[in-house]
């Protein structure tokens, strides 16, 4: 009778502290470089000190094109119709039979040396101290669009609602609370891996020194913190003669001045 | 690989040509004024001068408030001198520069403006006369602040557009001198233009300036060589220009197809930029000019000519602008 009226508690003991573990284990699984300490990381390679650098990696291996992250951005982030934040472009290239399709996902690259902020008139937009992720103050924003022109990745517009510059922030709503952005939440083939660049105890840091990873548009030098895995660099503009080549963006596109 | 939206609309591309425009007519008149000729020539110089002063502010403040009209919420434009003073100081947007800069100059310019008006015959007694001997001492001091900042004025609308190499067909080392010989042509034409209204009928005469007058006619003559000559350099720039993109590799060639036959811009560009806006009224003023020099003609011509060519260099400055303006953005950089 003492076994039986003792063991429910223990094993309700044992159940509920397997349960915070497991919780603690998917939280940091999750959250990546969220949950780190800062004070203990080492430096890195890079010299960037102990400075946090959120970015993305995303393996187009694991990429199914679906646009579930086209969609959860759009609710996440309350995007209006006819702008995007993100979205997954596919490119169609070859001749039959020998065609071949990939995908190139989308977002904000958070560069560590960011054109957009460089040209900012107000300072409206920024590099944020504690993440380095690149947001906008829509307070000091005036809509003048010089961001817009100034990024090589065409990654900003006007949000036809607030008439100010908009653009992917890796979610900080979500991120600064321990969560990951809603598109690495819902991404169906955990293509997309999100934590901090410069913490080597990270999964995001792990995969990039131990694959080969490359970022978009290298030369301009804006040092993107958005990693690929099998990135195919075909363009349309960049083809050679007679060879096939189609890219659909995907972006949304508004009939409207923007 | 993307689309490339059009962020800017005409109001930016009627900017960057009224403020070229002002900045021009700026530079033109602060020059006369401070190294211009004396003598027989002296009251033709102060019409020049006087005409450049009242034109120079004006297209600079409709043009600014055009860009401000485009952003929506016009009393965010403030957010440019107010956000953050050492923000302001160490910023290295050329646009913040430029805000500055455009409200230095409209400041600047219309404090030169006031110099030039008839104080004298506009209010009688001693005021008048006192306002107009302050105004003439103050004119050449303007005028050594005007021109430089004229100047910089017409190299910053470049600059605008230079400073982002996400646009190829902008971040080019020849795009200031471009604008900045665009707007000192574009400035000299309405200034010409102005005088060619006021002096329509023979016998015109315009506070000392008589139309009949020999240096009359020998002033129009050396203006409209300036005219040709600015022509002939903006000619010389625009091929410096295309060489210089058209000999880059990658993204820059790219762009600069959008220009050439068969690329997107390229009627405007060839119609309304190189044979309306420059080798028509070079052809046409350099035929009166060559008359003039060559066979001793008299320098006069007919009215409709007279007046059309600084309308046809107007025209191809706007032009010139569109252009660049449009032709930059639906261009971008190549390659993933």
């Amino acid at each position: 009778m003492s076994d039986s009226s003792a063991k429910p508690v223990s094993r309700r003991k044992f159940l509920k502290g397997l349960s915070q573990g497991a919780a603690a284990v998917a939280t940091a699984g999750v959250a990546g470089g969220a949950m780190h300490a800062a004070a203990t990381k080492p430096a890195t390679e890079s010299g960037e000190k102990n400075k946090v650098q959120y970015g993305m990696l995303i393996d187009l291996r694991r990429c199914i094109g679906c646009q579930a992250c086209t969609v959860a951005c759009k609710a996440e982030a309350d995007v209006p119709m006819g702008v995007s934040r993100s979205w997954v472009e596919y490119v169609e290239k070859g001749r039959y039979p020998n065609v071949g399709r990939s995908f190139l996902p989308r977002l904000c690259n958070h560069c560590s040396e960011p054109h957009c902020v460089r040209v900012c008139p107000t300072g409206a937009t920024y590099e944020r101290p504690q993440d380095g992720l690149i947001v906008i103050d829509q307070g000091v924003c005036i809509g003048c669009l010089y961001c817009a022109q100034a990024c090589p990745y065409d990654m900003r517009f006007l949000n036809p609602v607030t008439r100010f510059a908009d653009k992917c922030d890796m979610c900080i709503h979500r991120v600064s609370k321990g969560l990951v952005p809603s598109c690495v939440n819902t991404c169906q083939g955990r293509a997309r891996i999100f934590g901090d660049v410069n913490d080597p105890g990270s999964e995001i840091h792990k995969l990039i020194a131990r694959n080969p990873v490359a970022v978009m548009r290298e030369t301009y030098g804006t040092q993107p913190n958005v990693y690929y895995i099998g990135l195919d660099t075909t363009d349309e503009n960049t083809r050679k003669p007679g060879q096939y080549v189609r890219v659909t963006t995907n972006k949304a596109r508004s009939t409207k001045r923007t | 690989m993307e689309h490339h939206l059009i962020m800017w609309h005409w109001p930016m591309i009627v900017y960057l040509f009224l403020a070229g425009l002002g900045a021009g007519a700026m530079a033109v008149s602060g020059i006369v004024v401070l190294w211009g000729p004396t003598g027989e020539f002296r009251h033709r110089a102060a019409l020049i001068a006087r005409l450049g002063a009242f034109i120079g502010p004006l297209p600079v403040i409709i043009g600014t408030g055009l860009l401000i009209y485009e952003l929506g919420r016009p009393f965010r434009a403030l957010n440019l001198f107010t956000s953050n003073f050492w923000f302001m100081v160490l910023n290295p947007s050329p646009m913040n520069w430029g805000s500055w800069f455009i409200l230095l100059f409209c400041v600047v310019a219309t404090i030169y403006a006031l110099t030039f008006i008839p104080w004298k015959a506009l209010l009688s007694g001693e005021r008048g006369e006192r306002l107009e001997a302050r105004s003439e001492r103050l004119r050449a001091p303007m005028a050594t602040v005007c021109v430089p900042l004229a100047i910089a004025m017409a190299i910053y609308t470049a600059i605008l557009l230079a400073a982002v190499p996400a646009r190829p067909l902008w971040h080019t080392p020849v795009l200031w001198l471009l604008f900045t010989v665009s707007a000192f042509s574009t400035g000299l034409s309405a200034i010409i233009l102005v005088q060619r209204f006021m002096f329509r009928k023979p016998g015109a005469v315009r506070g000392a300036v008589r139309r009949e007058d020999p240096a009359f006619r020998v002033t129009e003559y050396y203006l409209v060589s300036m005219k040709v000559l600015l022509i002939i350099a903006e000619l010389v720039v625009i091929g410096l220009f295309i060489m210089f993109a058209h000999m880059t590799i990658n993204s820059a060639n790219f762009a600069v197809r959008t220009l050439l036959p068969g690329g997107e811009m390229a009627t405007a560009f060839w119609l309304g930029v190189i044979l309306v806006g420059l080798l028509l009224p070079a052809f046409i003023e350099g035929f009166y000019l060559l008359r003039t020099a060559v066979l001793g003609h008299e320098f006069e011509w007919p009215y409709v000519i007279n007046v059309s060519a600084p309308i046809a260099i107007l025209f191809g400055g706007l032009m010139l602008r569109y252009v660049i303006v449009v032709g930059g953005q639906i261009t971008g950089p190549i390659g993933i």
